[in-house]
């Protein structure tokens, strides 16, 4: 087979090779891998034809459903970039991620009408809809239409591995969303280490429950149609009901999932999966958030069957380490994040950007095939994400500062130990807020937790708990504070304890603590 | 109840602002409720029908609609009546 520089080659290869496998597949719908070619060349040809050109972003507002299969490879066809939109987000942030990147071109389904008519009373760019025909507003068109467009004229533009493919928009912690640029090398970089790291094959089917905002929905998108493989897009409606989620990765033949550990502690929770078969799973992964390893070990007797893998990677790098977990972990340690994979190399970096000397704690920085290119219109927080080793005047290699402190066990492991800025200074003493989480989660009736500082001058500040009981559990908080006086030093005990039936999450799953911070000062527990 | 739900889905629960909610209105996958939100009215209308959701229960058949959420409700009473 012919070598591969662009991410729309990934659907050529498969579909000459073997053009009736199925691409994608979503509940009843499906769509092939000659059919995904010839309607993505369609929307590409639309594109062109209204005066996208190559680099011109292009926005995705979509629920999961398999059109967000078409939109990628369309768009990336077109030369164009796409910028997936989390519907679930204010209209406002919305508009704002619109407009810092210059979206004219929006790509949407007929389900998410009432958004959109709201969405477009904001002051945007946006000049023109594809996916719905709407009335009295700007320039529309519907998806009917475009699968109609003829190809006797259409010229597909010249691609090159460096050009731009995709922008992930992230909340950064000052509010401002950044919107991380990746490129066709590193979203196929991702595809080939993920492949051969997994040897994944033809005959997997991926379970892709990630929204496209959302940096592990590349595994579905890009790593499936790599190896020819099928992904199974779940639905929405289907991540709020476990119980339904279970019976359909146990229908659909699910071999490869991954999603944030959120989803499978859902499942296990569900108390469904003694009533399906769940052999076909192969691997499950992992990432985006700790699994608390209790869980994890119950899951695993769930899933003898199964291997387990630990990723880690903020979206700017997509994914850079791995650990498989090959037995059943017998302490509640956090399990490490384990070593680089292929094509990447790391350096822990002490407070001023030194290398930390050997066995002590430090910032990641790892420099590596799936690097972004930089954030979109924001050169200097890009420079300050970098950090650069000069090797030879002119040439320097890149590496990404990650924000999260590691050290390396004694097997070589690297151990992940929090955000570099969970770990504040309290009345002079150093406070890691994950680790007082990670000690609290030893108590048997807390199934999740979330430690922070309330109050913004060093001198008033304080510690706080917000706990998830078990289900069905209630906590005394007499004998919980015992616990604490036990298991912490007096300074690391959270002054505030209150508990909560569920925690904020924001939209991939991760557990908010800027939302429940926000509960917190407004004395709304 | 119907109203009772409707009212504390539109008060509390909706991600936009809805002048109304149809019992058929599809609650799950238009993302007029999120995930924290299903949690929330699962809470509530075990209080308000004083019954008791099983996890196995937190089915789509039982939860996309209103219309669904008070055929459920219907199904548990009589259930609770026979035992």
């Amino acid at each position: 087979m012919k070598s591969i520089y662009t991410l729309p080659q990934l659907i050529e290869n498969v579909a000459r090779a073997s053009p009736n496998r199925e691409a994608f597949r979503y509940l009843e719908e499906t769509i092939s891998y000659s059919e995904l070619h010839k309607k993505t060349d369609q929307l590409a040809s639309y594109l062109i034809s209204i005066g996208i050109k190559k680099g011109d972003r292009v926005g995705i507002f979509m629920n999961r459903c398999l059109e967000t299969s078409i939109a990628v490879y369309g768009i990336l066809k077109a030369g164009a970039v796409y910028v997936p939109l989390d519907t679930a987000a204010p209209l406002h942030k919305t508009a704002a991620i619109i407009n810092d990147c210059q979206i004219s071109c929006l790509i949407t389904t007929t389900t998410k009408r009432r958004k959109v008519d709201t969405l477009l009373n904001e002051k945007s760019t946006l000049n023109r809809v594809i996916g719905d025909t709407l009335k009295n507003s700007i320039p529309s068109v519907a998806w009917d239409d475009v699968f109609s467009i003829e190809l006797d004229d259409y010229t597909p533009p010249t691609i090159l591995e460096q050009d731009l493919a995709f922008i992930l928009y992230t909340s950064g912690s000052t509010g401002m969303p950044k919107g991380i640029m990746h490129t066709h090398y590193s979203g196929l970089s991702l595809a080939k280490i993920a492949a051969d790291t997994y040897n994944f094959n033809p005959d997997d089917i991926f379970g892709n429950p990630a929204p496209l905002h959302f940096d592990p929905s590349t595994f579905g998108y890009f790593v499936s149609p790599l190896v020819g493989a099928t992904t199974v897009i779940i639905p929405d409606a289907h991540l709020k009901m476990p119980a339904s989620l279970s019976a359909l990765i146990s229908k659909e033949r699910i071999t490869v999932w991954y999603s944030v550990p959120l989803m499978l502690l859902q499942l296990l929770h569900s108390e469904t999966l003694d009533k399906h078969d769940f052999s076909s799973l192969r691997w499950v992964l992992f990432a985006g958030e700790v699994f608390i390893t209790k869980h994890l070990r119950a899951l695993m007797k769930k899933w003898p069957n199964a291997r387990f893998s630990n990723l880690y990677g903020p979206a700017e790098l997509i994914l850079c380490t791995y650990y498989n977990v090959l037995k059943l972990p017998k302490k509640d340690e956090p399990i490490p994040i384990g070593n680089v994979w292929a094509n990447t190399e790391y350096k822990i970096l002490d407070e001023n950007n030194n290398d930390a000397l050997e066995n002590e704690t430090g910032q990641l920085a790892v420099r590596s095939a799936t690097m972004m290119q930089g954030y979109w219109n924001n050169k200097s927080l890009t420079e300050q994400s970098f950090h650069k080793v000069t090797i030879a005047d002119g040439y320097e290699h890149i590496y990404y500062k990650t924000g999260d402190l590691v050290k390396l066990n004694n097997n070589g492991e690297l151990l992940f130990l929090g955000r570099n800025d969970r770990q504040i200074k309290l009345r002079g003493y150093r406070v890691e807020l994950d680790e007082i989480e990670l000690t609290l989660l030893k108590h048997n009736d807390i199934e999740e937790v979330a430690v922070l500082v309330l109050g913004k001058d060093e001198e008033v500040q304080e510690l706080a708990a917000v706990i998830k009981p078990l289900k069905g559990v209630s906590i005394n908080l007499t004998y919980l504070r015992e616990f604490c006086k036990i298991q912490l030093p007096s300074y690391a005990i959270p002054k505030t304890i209150e508990f909560m039936k569920d925690l904020p999450r924001t939209s991939s799953g991760k557990i908010s603590r800027k939302e429940i911070g926000k509960l917190l000062e407004e004395h709304q527990l | 109840m119907k109203d009772k739900i409707v009212s504390y889905i539109k008060g509390n629960l909706a991600t936009e602002s809805v002048e109304d909610i149809d019992i058929n209105e599809d609650l799950l996958g238009s993302g007029l409720v999120d995930s924290l939100g299903m949690v929330q009215l699962v809470l509530f209308i075990e209080n308000e029908a004083n019954i008791k959701v099983s996890p196995e229960e937190m089915t789509i058949e039982n939860f996309t609609t209103v219309d669904h959420i008070l055929k459920f409700i219907a199904s548990k009473n009589k259930d609770q009546k026979q035992a």
